[in-house]
């Protein structure tokens, strides 16, 4: 579902490039987990999949589709295959909960009869069907982080990115988001989340990709955070 | 397509944006105004110069007693000098065709010119006999009369070699002045217009940074988010023309129709046919053209480096 082949992702200036040699395969309907400090290559790596820049070695295979080959035109198709949940939830402060998912479908030209189905059923799914009618502002960050993680999978994407998805969350809400995302990935959607939670990736016991400054230092199944953390 | 999302934006962006979209509509609609007029002066310049080129284009003028215009002159123009000079404009190679006009028939042109004046009884203002006898050049090339002129000048017989033209050289010499003024002025005017389109588009991808950042995200296309700033551009666009061309239907009737048309009418004037040119034509472009031109092309550029996909 998403392969790097020998990637390195430099940037203008001087040092170390950001991703070194990285080759990792995530099979689909895999759930890994991303660690490694701040400045690892994480971002980067997940800047890659959606396509937001473009690698300067190696290769990078997303859904089937080469990306560094891939035409302009086509990258926004190749995105509304996967959904993407940041730490800062980046929703929009003047719709609703229901119309901020919404928006997902709308933009890339879904139907009113589909939104209005898919919509409630999605919110379902994150349990915040009785608050559809709420601003952003009028929820916790639990709840607004489930709105976005709600737009993020609407559109049923094959893969979801999650950048530090529990960042900004109480220990609590982070558990009820974790469960959220299993749950979707249990109906055979890939996840791919970076973290720096140890709690997390200890108790969930799935795969682990370490990075350390750009390189792959770690990859085992049913991993834990890492000691030295 | 989903449409609706997309008006709503539009609406949207023309309300937040308001006192920006009201500069760039007032700067197009005199930037166009200007390009407008500049075009029909241009029209009216070659509309004229093409009516004079039509007509006889070099007068021979012959000398008449106490001729006020050559003191070289001794007395009526005699029949062999005529034919002399007959003679110099049949050899000249730029002379198309020529014509004599008498005393006679230039007493009833004066009649004509000044209908005012009195020409009859016996303090008349003048008479056929004050009036010189000429000869009506048409040339091959209107362009080319410095042969002929220079042919003619001197014979005995002739009082002065007149070119409608050079009589007409202070209309020209306005029309052009009033002309590239125009176009000058309309030209810094649209560089304002242009600026100050890519200030709204600046602010309004500002103000959209979230809505264009998921949008980008969940892969709605590049056309899809450029589509509410590209009916923007247009819509102020469509002002600005309507306003220009309202402008300008102004000046063609109170100006010209009713103005110059009545004042100087031995001109062809323009009109309303290329009113409608200098609207609708594509080569030089009518305003309806250049007006959305001047804020989708910016527009296009601009949201491509605002919004990259």
């Amino acid at each position: 579902m998403i392969r790097f082949e020998k990637v390195t992702k430099s940037y203008p200036g001087p040092g170390a490039p950001a991703l070194d040699h990285v080759t990792v395969d995530v099979e689909k309907g895999e759930f890994v987990f991303l660690v490694g400090a701040s400045g690892s290559g994480k971002s980067t790596a997940l800047r890659l999949v959606l396509r937001e820049t473009r690698p300067t070695q190696g290769r990078v295979y997303v859904a089937g589709k080469e990306i560094n080959r891939l035409a302009g035109w086509k990258v926004p198709r190749l995105r509304r295959q996967i959904g993407t949940v940041f730490q800062d939830f980046r929703l929009l402060p003047n719709k609703t909960v229901a119309e901020n998912v919404a928006f997902a479908q709308q933009v890339i030209g879904k139907s009113r009869s589909e939104i209005r189905r898919v919509v409630p059923e999605t919110l379902d799914l994150v349990g915040l069907k009785d608050k559809s009618e709420r601003l952003p502002d009028e929820l916790s960050g639990g709840e607004q982080q489930r709105v976005a993680i709600a737009r993020a999978y609407v559109n049923r994407p094959m893969i979801l990115i999650a950048d530090e998805p529990t960042g900004n969350l109480d220990p609590t809400s982070s558990v009820g988001i974790m469960s959220l995302l299993e749950r979707i990935n249990e109906t055979g959607t890939t996840v791919l989340m970076a973290t720096h939670d140890h709690g997390i990736v200890d108790q969930m016991r799935k795969r682990v990709v370490e990075l350390d400054h750009g390189r792959v230092v770690r990859d085992e199944a049913k991993g834990a955070y890492g000691f030295q953390h | 397509m989903q449409l609706r999302y997309v008006f709503s934006e539009l609406r949207q962006g023309l309300r937040r944006n308001l006192s920006m979209h009201i500069a760039v509509v007032l700067t197009l609609f005199v930037s166009l105004t200007l390009v407008g007029i500049g075009a029909l002066l241009n029209m009216q310049a070659n509309k004229t110069a093409d009516h004079l080129g039509s007509q006889l284009e070099v007068i021979v003028w012959l000398c008449t007693p106490e001729d006020p215009s050559n003191n070289a002159c001794t007395g009526e123009v005699t029949d062999p000098q005529k034919a002399q000079i007959e003679q110099a404009i049949e050899d000249s190679p730029e002379v198309e065709d020529y014509h004599y006009e008498s005393k006679d028939v230039a007493f009833e042109k004066a009649k004509e010119l000044y209908p005012d004046l009195d020409f009859e009884g016996d303090d008349a203002a003048m008479t056929a006999e004050d009036m010189p006898q000429s000869y009506w050049v048409t040339l091959k090339d209107p362009d080319e009369a410095d042969g002929i002129t220079s042919a003619v000048q001197g014979l005995d017989g002739v009082s002065f070699v007149g070119d409608v033209r050079d009589e007409l050289e202070p209309v020209y010499t306005i029309i052009d002045v009033l002309k590239y003024g125009s176009w000058i002025a309309a030209g810094m005017l649209v560089l304002a217009a242009l600026l100050l389109v890519a200030n709204t588009i600046r602010l309004a991808a500002l103000a959209r940074r979230r809505e264009i950042g998921i949008m980008r995200l969940v892969g709605a296309s590049t056309l899809y988010i450029t589509l509410p700033f590209l009916l923007e551009a247009l819509v102020t666009a469509v002002f600005g023309v309507l306003l220009a061309a309202g402008a300008l239907a102004a000046f063609v009737q109170f100006g010209i129709v009713d103005g110059l048309e009545d004042l100087i009418d031995f001109l062809p004037w323009i009109g309303w046919e290329e009113y409608f040119d200098a609207l609708f034509g594509y080569l030089p472009p009518g305003i309806a053209l250049l007006g959305p031109v001047l804020t989708l092309v910016p527009t296009l550029l601009l949201t491509r480096k605002y919004i990259k996909v």
